[in-house]
């Protein structure tokens, strides 16, 4: 049963207006929705009446605007979202790939940075002696070249 | 009370959901706002109490009731969902502020008027009762809601609303015997 008693309508008349037949009073004191309804209905109708607002509704072309607005920004956040994860899977990559550099090839990165000296980077550089694999250079190279890049486009896109 | 989630249409389906949907366009909806916008903000004010909030919960209401759906089968489906909107954010508003207490003294700073006693009186009153049995008072004594309308805009089963109302009904009718404000005459 969640339909309103048949009555209802005529009870909250008579209770807002006072005028009350027999059978409505009869039908009050035998149904409890009718009673509460009729106890509630004046005070509902004169509460309604008072009007307390202070300021113009705002207009509907503002509320129309801005509602595309906030539209259009949640539809850029949607488009923008695919590269925001993008962007996080690549910072994730390059600081795995640094830790894993690191740990794989610590003792070996440790001593070619002990060694580095002017003299050293020259003779490298012209290719009498290498202290470090060539895999991990390019690897180091790689990683430094992704960072940079990574780090540019973060500021960049900021500005 | 539990919050309402943002309103969907298919939760509002019973005023034409099923009929073909008809764009909203700015006309449209302007013609809407003209002929609901004052019901909605008196619904967010009685809630609230607050006629600040209401004016702020009206915009969000309407901004939300715009973006929710490129069309809409019919008026009634149109009310009914804004209506939903509304109540979705005034629960909102409500877990946000947490002031469910202060409304009685929100409702002091309003500029005195010929009426001022009156309106203090019955809105401190009103204020007492929970913001479901207000939603639910207002719905059905000024909305003249029937008992499907306000379980949608409430988010309830109908088959609740009836005992729902009847203590809402029975609560506000102590608290007028209790300030010598209850109507006579029914007996």
């Amino acid at each position: 049963m969640s339909e309103n008693c048949i009555q209802e309508p005529l009870v909250r008349r008579a209770a807002v207006e006072d005028r009350w037949t027999d059978a409505l009073r009869q039908h009050v004191a035998s149904c409890q929705d009718c009673a509460a309804a009729a106890a509630a209905a004046p005070f509902m109708t004169q509460f309604a009446r008072i009007d307390a607002r202070q300021r113009a509704l705002p207009d509907p072309a503002v509320l129309w605007l801005k509602a595309q607005i906030l539209r259009g920004s949640a539809v850029a956040e949607r488009a923008a979202r695919p590269l925001n994860i993008a962007q996080m899977v690549s910072y994730v990559v390059i600081a795995a790939g640094w830790a894993g550099l690191l740990t794989w090839k610590w003792n070996e990165l440790q001593q070619w940075v002990l060694r580095l000296t002017p003299a050293s980077i020259v003779n490298e550089a012209a290719g009498a002696h290498s202290s470090m694999s060539a895999t991990i250079v390019l690897a180091v190279l790689v990683l430094c070249s992704l960072t940079v890049l990574l780090g540019l486009h973060a500021i960049l896109a900021e500005e | 009370m539990s919050a309402l989630a943002a309103p969907s249409l298919a939760t509002v389906a019973g005023a034409g959901g099923h009929a073909p949907q008809r764009p909203m366009d700015e006309a449209r909806f302007e013609s809407f706002y003209r002929a609901s916008a004052s019901g909605l903000w008196s619904y967010l004010h009685r809630l609230t109490g607050d006629p600040a909030a209401a004016d702020d919960l009206l915009q969000k209401t309407f901004i939300r009731f715009i973006r929710a759906t490129p069309g809409f089968a019919s008026e009634e489906h149109m009310r009914r969902y804004a209506y939903r909107a509304a109540t979705s954010v005034a629960m909102d508003h409500f877990r946000e502020t947490k002031r469910r207490r202060e409304v009685a003294e929100v409702e002091e700073q309003v500029a005195p008027s010929d009426s001022a006693d009156l309106r203090h009186d019955m809105s401190r009153v009103f204020a007492e009762l929970k913001p479901r049995e207000r939603a639910l008072l207002w719905l059905a004594h000024v909305e003249e809601s029937d008992h499907e309308e306000i379980a949608e805009a409430l988010g309830l089963r109908p088959r609740s609303i009836r005992v729902l109302l009847f203590r809402a009904r029975k609560r506000l009718g102590e608290l007028l015997t209790r300030r010598g404000m209850a109507p006579e005459g029914t007996r």
